[in-house]
């Protein structure tokens, strides 16, 4: 019985873009990215849990929940190797959540898993893109990259298809899941897949046990280009966007690219991401773009 | 000791279950008896088990850490032990939700994830996932003076056409919801002491059986999907159906796959299946109340219960 391999990243980094590669790697036709079956759940998705608890989930609180999340993974990997005729292939899982502990002091997503697969991206870019998806300002963005509380569906006054997930700061949630000793990370950067997809890809699926091959690689690489990302998305739209039916905001796939905050962020802005994440944003290899220790005055 | 009566079985409980349909108290001995008791953790000899539940012929244990677990014997009896510090308010919630659907399943009913009001006499059916906004649209319609017929565990019992059981006159909502329908007055206590889901009384209740006038599954207008109402063709009608299956799980597990199928069909035969896309959108709600009505014209319901 071999865990889930983690895909585990902060939001708009770069996940559901791997998860497309994924998704074509088996394929001769382009997947449809609105049926995407590349990973076979979502740790953040309620249904699995109340399906095999037969608790809803709803009406526990979010700690209550996180106690319970580990003993479905769990479960949910049994039932796989239980089903699968060779039990042996590693699931990839999306994971947003940071690497923490439960209330009971047992990580939440440590256990069963054979590892983790970290996609990072420079939090500079990390910035505008959620303030693209989520419709905030950038200012109100950094203030969420610079929250060391942070969460996704963190509200108690309604109940949303996914559990409260602790994200941390982006500094916090990166140091999570590389410091944790518990099971073997790998860190893919996103800057480094779109300029050499074929190897970070590769490489990627050497760590999980996956071994893939070269030509099929640069197929399902083909196949998961942003020009056709985006053409299927003005096309048909697409499911995973928030807020389905909404009329307003902009495309999932925006823009694809590196290193766009040099014309997006204002100095002020570059240096309140800096000054909150610099240390991590070095250790990533990511070059800061005034000295450290540099103050917010210009 | 209070007297109910649930999705057509009289009930004795030790405690107050909120929102019910208060009953008599008759000669003869109630269907169901609710009342404190040990309860194992683990059951010897289970057929079916989960990380909060374990299943032999006889007997279901259900363990919510640190809030109760449940023991439920032959379809008539449920013991709960609320963990220390526990107030017994809380187990209520429970108690009418996954306890008395698994008691329902124990005793063979065919048990809906759904929430129903009636429309000309008819029970009309929301179904989909926890979180799919089914008490939300039984809410603002119960907001318009359609009665409330079960909220949640939609028992069906098959004679001659698929009837629908009531469940009670309360309805569960989060406070968001609550706002959104400027439903505060209708509002009763919380489910929980620690969350902010709340028991509410929108309108009257519809206390008999009624028969299936129709059945919508919930969904969100994900790509391929887009707003409006939309029929399934019989085949796919009862295949949906037997998705909805209240905890789902258990039909295979208590070998009932067949009746469900069965029972789908039955269902399907007796009234349309429709998906209903829309956004979970609160500012969206009179737009999906009206496009209802205008379906229940068309496929010959009457619009307004008199």
């Amino acid at each position: 019985m071999i865990g889930p391999v983690w895909l585990a990243s902060y939001p708009k980094s770069g996940n559901t873009w791997f998860r497309i590669i994924l998704a074509n790697l088996s394929r001769d036709e382009p997947a449809d990215i609105n049926t995407l079956r590349s990973a076979d759940w979502t740790a953040g998705n309620r249904a699995p849990f109340d399906a095999m608890l037969l608790i809803p989930s709803a009406l526990l609180t979010h700690d209550e929940a996180d106690g319970l999340r580990p003993r479905v993974h769990e479960a949910l990997v049994r039932e796989a190797a239980d089903a699968a005729s060779d039990g042996m292939a590693p699931s990839f899982v999306k994971v947003h959540d940071a690497y923490t502990l439960t209330p009971n002091g047992e990580p939440l997503l440590g256990g069963i898993a054979a590892g983790a697969i970290l996609i990072v991206r420079d939090p500079r870019d990390v910035a505008p893109s959620i303030a693209s998806h989520s419709r905030t300002t950038i200012d109100q963005a950094i203030a969420i990259l610079n929250d060391r509380d942070g969460g996704i569906c963190t509200g108690t006054r309604g109940v949303s298809q996914q559990f409260r997930q602790r994200l941390l700061d982006w500094s916090g949630h990166a140091a999570s899941w590389i410091d944790q000793r518990d099971i073997p990370v790998h860190v893919a950067r996103y800057e480094d897949l779109l300029a050499d997809p074929v190897h970070v890809f590769m490489a990627a699926m050497a760590f999980a046990g996956r071994p893939a091959d070269l030509d099929q690689v640069r197929r399902a690489i083909g196949h998961s280009a942003f020009p056709a990302l985006q053409a299927q998305e003005r096309a048909s739209g697409f499911r995973e966007r928030p807020r389905p039916g909404d009329a307003l905001g902009g495309p999932f796939f925006r823009q694809g690219q590196a290193g766009a905050w040099r014309d997006t962020l204002t100095e002020t802005q570059v240096a309140a991401i800096e000054q909150a994440h610099g240390t991590m944003m070095r250790r990533l290899g990511y070059e800061l773009s005034r000295p450290a220790g540099g103050g917010m005055g210009g | 000791m209070y007297f109910y009566c649930i999705s057509g079985l009289s009930v004795e409980s030790e405690i107050a279950l909120p929102g019910r349909i208060a009953a008599d108290r008759s000669g003869g001995a109630a269907d169901v008896r609710i009342r404190s008791g040990r309860v194992p953790e683990f059951l010897e000899g289970a057929i079916a088990a989960a990380p909060t539940w374990q299943m032999t012929d006889r007997f279901f244990v259900l363990r919510i850490p640190g809030v109760a677990r449940f023991l439920l014997c032959d379809g008539d009896t449920i013991l709960f032990e609320p963990a220390p510090g526990t107030p017994v308010a809380d187990l209520a919630i429970f108690l009418l939700g996954t306890v008395f659907g698994v008691l329902l399943h124990q005793r063979k009913y065919v048990v809906l994830h759904a929430s129903a009001v009636c429309v000309a006499g008819r029970a009309v059916l929301f179904c989909g996932a926890s979180g799919a906004g089914k008490s939300t649209i039984a809410a603002a319609l119960g907001r318009c003076g359609y009665p409330l017929v079960t909220d949640d565990v939609c028992a069906v019992t098959l004679d001659r056409v698929p009837v629908i059981h009531p469940d009670g006159r309360q309805l569960k909502l989060w406070s968001e919801a609550i706002d959104a329908l400027d439903l505060a007055a209708a509002r009763h206590g919380p489910v929980r002491q620690c969350l902010e889901k709340y028991y509410v009384q929108p309108g009257f209740a519809h206390p008999a059986p009624a028969p299936v006038g129709a059945i919508y599954v919930l969904r969100e207008p994900r790509p391929p999907a887009t707003f409006g109402i939309e029929p399934l063709n019989p085949a796919d009608s009862a295949a949906i159906l037997h998705e909805q299956a209240y905890r789902r799980r258990l039909v295979a597990q208590m070998g009932q796959t067949a009746l469900y199928f069965r029972a789908a069909i039955a269902i399907a035969n007796a009234a349309g299946v429709f998906y209903l896309t829309r956004a979970m959108d609160f500012a969206d709600m009179d737009r999906v109340v009206a496009l209802l009505e205008d379906h229940w014209r068309a496929i010959g319901l009457e619009a307004r219960a008199a």
